[in-house]
């Protein structure tokens, strides 16, 4: 017992030491990241004043790097999707202490990918008009439909599991940190004290939202693909796009959140919790999901090639050997064939492997989301010479600034919020260290006697 | 009879004989009467198929076959004027050529046949007229199947019941704040 | 003492875990006697008031996706799918049918102005009418190969779709179909999304990548979606029949334009269609000159025509390649004009 509560401790002081110390690393990276996005309200407010013609983007390719990253942004989000669900469903107790981490993600990176869609607006004073005046029988609104929703549950299902943390941080932290602090963690815990009642309802909240939050993530990446499936153009003209996005946004998700878990295990030291076990155990999902993506290339390019139907002849010869085949073919061997080596080599099968292969995987699948936009709008409609695209710098300054957004949320959320899921991790510990009458899990188990 | 007396009689005959010989020259052109009977039906609407036959007869009551009538409609449209080919029909062995047409627009319009004589170059030409009423809207363009229960209604449904559910959620998050009201358990407060 | 059940503990759909407070449980711990809400006061009782009212406010979340449906549903004003403002009344025949606007294009004729040694004159008349900016071409000659070698010049409107993918995937309904079975755009809804580019198969729709460069006299046009001046910043610009001059029985610039009346701009409804000089019946000319739409199998069911040909009418050889490039000529007159690459 002294032991166990040992380790109680010192997971709750690994919890707590974020909120309690900062360090001058943490305010230069977040000056750093700040000035990023700084030049990239520059960059906008240039778009703003000129129009989109400081872009890349003419009337031939009329989409690119901002819809690209926006389709990569939502598909990153799936990281929080598998993790907290789909592991919590099929009740995968490695999944405890990188739960938090994942639904930190998916915030983030809604919130990331629904301001590329704007940023990419010719009129973005117009933006309420898809509210008031929306069409039901548009991919664009399936897709705002989906993404509130998706937002809309993602945050529920980030704060409901976060309750008890949030207790322990308001009982830890009371009066030892600054007053808008203790009230945000005593108005957010909403007055948890662990009695059986709460305990109930966050058991039925959580199992709700776990498999609500499955159905709603497949939708979402599926109505993102709709936006390219639903038009006539060869390339996109796929009925196996949907499944194939959303294949490819679970997979760009394990990729960012192995990225992730090994920063903010390093900066916050959580050695003891987030282990190499769980950077191979990721490290096998991911080269399960590259698998997956192998074999949806393999379906979609081969059905289309063997046919070489009016159309398909110019984009396989762009994708293959000319315009897009450096960044396609890096894609398919560094981002898919890669990590499979990666994982399967015993060498390689480490924490250190697996950030390697998440960083390839991470590149790669803003690359595939890249030339999926580019060549799909390149092949000609008509009897004209194919135009060409490339991103300007106003493009490049707001893709690093979006991601310097998404690195300071995240970065700015470990800082107020527990990085950790204490009482899951505790739970998970209890169980498997084994030690009689203390273990109560609160989720997955119905009421049991006091 | 005096000289002047013969010499104009002379002329007078020479006069008559070109006469006749320019008559006789001329006398098929002008003489074709080539007897054209269209029977043009009364009451007619707007996109109802109508025929109209039109009997081509010789002068001699014999039916002119195998002759080749165009059928023009005098039309204005845009600012132009002109004559619409509406079809064209070979005459039978009754010597009568059909014109099969849907009138598109009410009104009055004035038909025109052509049609070539056998052994003749040019075309003659005959003109009627028919009155037409209606009309409905013809053309519709309405792509696309109708198949009942799955439109909009169904989307709203799904996310109506998918929104019910995170209010459902969010109810119990409320429910879990009013439990607080009860007392828990001291120290730490997510296991007992 | 139970609280009081104004706001239910379930939800209307949960799995197992529902009845805190109606089962009378013995672990129910809400059986112990708390005092009422007066008496614990202070910050719980404002927590309380807090969560009532983000309960309260969920509550108002829910039907926002909906809202605007619902609205319409009921009939009320602002939920209109349709813009109907500035566009005038459809044009009908003369015993009140609405007119079915198409064009016939007489490939035959058409040489891409190779005998008049210009640019070609349909867009060259389509862009002084409408000040098209650069490089805009709303009617746009093609140069297309044919089979054995050789070019024919397919001049390419906006085809006016029946089943229009623009208008099927556009989010605000900015661009839509008229009665007339053409394809109009508002650029005072349109938000620039540009997804209606990426579904046009033809190649017709065009952006106002900036603040497109034209002639003093175009600001001070009256804007509607049938008369698209001066161009808007940021939105979507397109052939569109020039419904304002069709309606008032004037025929369309390029139809005008055309120096061999290779154009036929016609009515389905009346079945009636002119190039200027000679008037035929729409239905027999298209179908006895073995008439075609582009792209058929795509399903769009465009309403313009092509006639096959390569210029034969007029005298061109299908082998002589080439048209003069488009030129905007009033593009002098635009201040600072500065323009963009297609």
């Amino acid at each position: 017992m002294a032991a166990l509560s040992d380790w109680k401790g010192r997971l709750e002081e690994t919890a707590l030491a974020p909120v309690r110390r900062t360090g001058w690393r943490y305010w230069a990276f977040v000056a750093f990241l700040l000035a990023v996005i700084g030049w990239g309200a520059y960059a906008y407010s240039v778009q703003l004043r000129d129009g989109l013609v400081v872009t890349g983007m003419r009337d031939r390719i009329s989409w690119g790097l901002y819809i690209a990253t926006f389709v990569f942004f939502i598909g990153i989000s799936h990281a929080g999707t598998l993790i907290s669900a789909i592991l919590r469903v099929s009740q995968a107790r490695w999944r405890t202490p990188v739960t938090r981490m994942a639904e930190f993600i998916t915030v983030v990176a809604l919130v990331c990918g629904a301001s590329f869609v704007i940023i990419d607006l010719g009129r973005p004073d117009r933006l309420l008009n898809v509210f008031i005046y929306g069409r039901w029988q548009s991919p664009i609104i399936w897709d705002v439909l989906a993404i509130t929703t998706y937002l809309t549950a993602s945050i529920t299902y980030l704060f409901v599991p976060m309750i008890p943390d949030l207790a322990l941080f308001r009982d830890r932290l009371a009066g030892r940190t600054s007053r808008w602090r203790s009230g945000l963690y005593r108005v957010l815990a909403i007055g948890w004290n662990g009695n059986a009642a709460q305990r109930r309802s966050l058991a039925a909240a959580i199992g709700v939202l776990m498999i609500l939050i499955v159905p709603i993530a497949v939708s979402v990446h599926t109505v993102v693909s709709w936006i390219f499936a639903m038009t006539l153009r060869v390339p996109w003209n796929s009925a196996l796009f949907g499944a194939f996005f959303v294949a490819g946004a679970i997979f760009s998700g394990i990729g960012i959140l192995i990225i992730v878990m090994a920063i903010l295990r390093r900066a916050y030291h959580l050695h003891e919790y987030v282990t190499e076990k769980h950077f191979v155990n990721l490290g096998y999902l991911m080269a399960a999901f590259a698998g997956i993506m192998l074999y949806a290339n393999i379906s979609e390019l081969l059905t289309h090639g063997y046919k070489l139907a009016e159309g398909v002849e110019f984009h396989f010869r762009q994708l293959f050997l000319a315009q897009f085949a450096p960044l396609f073919w890096f894609y398919i061997l560094g981002g898919l064939v890669g990590p499979i080596v990666l994982v399967l080599l015993p060498a390689t099968r480490n924490a250190r492997g697996m950030v390697v292969a998440a960083v390839l995987v991470t590149v790669a699948m803003w690359i595939e989301r890249y030339v999926i936009v580019v060549s799909g709008l390149r092949v000609p409609l008509m009897s004209y010479e194919p135009a060409d695209y490339a991103p300007t710098w106003v493009e490049w300054s707001l893709l690093a600034a979006g991601l310097a957004l998404f690195a300071l949320l995240i970065t700015v959320f470990t800082k107020v919020f527990p990085i950790i899921a204490v009482w899951e991790v505790a739970e998970d510990h209890e169980a498997t260290v084994g030690v009689p009458g203390t273990a109560r899990p609160v989720a997955l188990e119905t009421r049991e006697p006091a | 009879m005096n000289t002047i007396t013969r010499r104009t009689i002379r002329t007078a005959i020479g006069l008559f004989a070109v006469g006749v010989l320019a008559l006789a020259l001329t006398g098929p052109a002008l003489a074709s009467h080539v007897h054209v009977s269209a029977t043009v039906p009364g009451d007619v609407t707007v996109g109802e198929m109508i025929r109209i036959p039109v009997a081509l007869e010789a002068e001699d009551g014999a039916p002119l076959r195998g002759t080749t009538v165009v059928f023009y409609l005098h039309a204005v449209f845009a600012g132009v004027t002109g004559q619409a080919e509406i079809g064209r029909a070979v005459t039978d062995e009754m010597g009568v050529a059909t014109l099969a047409y849907r009138p598109r627009l009410a009104g009055h319009h004035e038909l025109r046949m052509e049609y070539v004589t056998p052994g003749e170059t040019k075309a003659e030409v005959v003109t009627t007229a028919f009155d037409v009423t209606g009309g409905e809207q013809l053309y519709r363009s309405a792509p696309g199947i109708d198949v009942p229960g799955l439109n909009v209604g169904l989307l709203m449904a799904v996310v109506t019941t998918v929104w019910s559910i995170l209010f459902g959620v969010a109810l119990l998050i409320v429910a879990i704040a009013r439990a607080g009201g009860e007392i828990g358990t001291p120290g730490h407060s997510w296991t007992r | 003492m139970c609280p009081p059940m104004d706001e239910a503990d379930d939800g209307p759909e949960m799995d197992g875990e529902g009845d805190e407070g109606a089962t009378p449980d013995g672990s129910d711990d809400r059986a112990e006697a708390t005092p009422p809400q007066a008496l614990t006061g202070g910050p719980r009782f404002g927590r309380r008031r807090l969560l009532r009212m983000i309960g309260v406010g969920s509550l108002a979340v829910v039907p926002l996706p909906i809202l605007p449906e619902l609205m319409r549903v009921a009939g009320l004003a602002g939920g209109q799918p349709e813009p109907v403002h500035g566009i005038g009344e459809p044009a009908r025949t003369r015993d009140g049918r609405i007119r079915q606007w198409t064009m016939i294009i007489d490939l035959r004729s058409c040489d891409g102005c190779q005998s008049v040694g210009q640019p070609p004159r349909c867009t060259a008349a389509c862009i002084e009418g409408h000040f098209a900016p650069e490089p805009m071409e709303w009617i746009e000659v093609f140069e297309a190969g044919l089979p054995g070698g050789g070019t024919q010049f397919i001049p390419t409107p906006c085809q006016q779709c029946q089943n229009p993918p623009c208008v099927n995937v556009c989010p605000v309904g900015a661009t839509f179909s008229t009665p007339e079975g053409t394809v109009l755009i508002d650029q005072e809804r349109c938000i620039g999304c540009r997804i209606c580019m990426a579904s046009c198969p033809y190649d017709r729709r065009f952006f106002n990548w900036g603040s497109a460069p034209v002639p003093p006299e175009s600001l001070l046009a009256d804007y509607s979606p049938e008369h698209q001046v001066p161009a808007k910043k940021g939105t979507v610009m397109k052939c569109d029949f020039c419904p304002d001059m069709a309606r008032t029985g004037t025929l369309p610039y390029c139809v005008q334009g055309c120096p061999n009346r290779a154009i036929y701009y016609g009515d389905l409804e009346e079945d009636i269609a002119t190039n200027g000089r000679a008037v035929v019946s729409a239905s027999r000319f298209l179908a006895e000159n073995d008439a075609y739409r582009l792209k058929e199998d795509f399903g769009t069911g465009p309403r313009v025509y092509y006639i096959p040909g390569h210029g034969e009418a007029v005298g061109r050889d299908a082998f002589t390649p080439d048209r003069q490039p488009t030129e905007w000529p009033w593009m002098e007159r635009a201040e600072g004009a500065v323009s963009w690459q297609r």
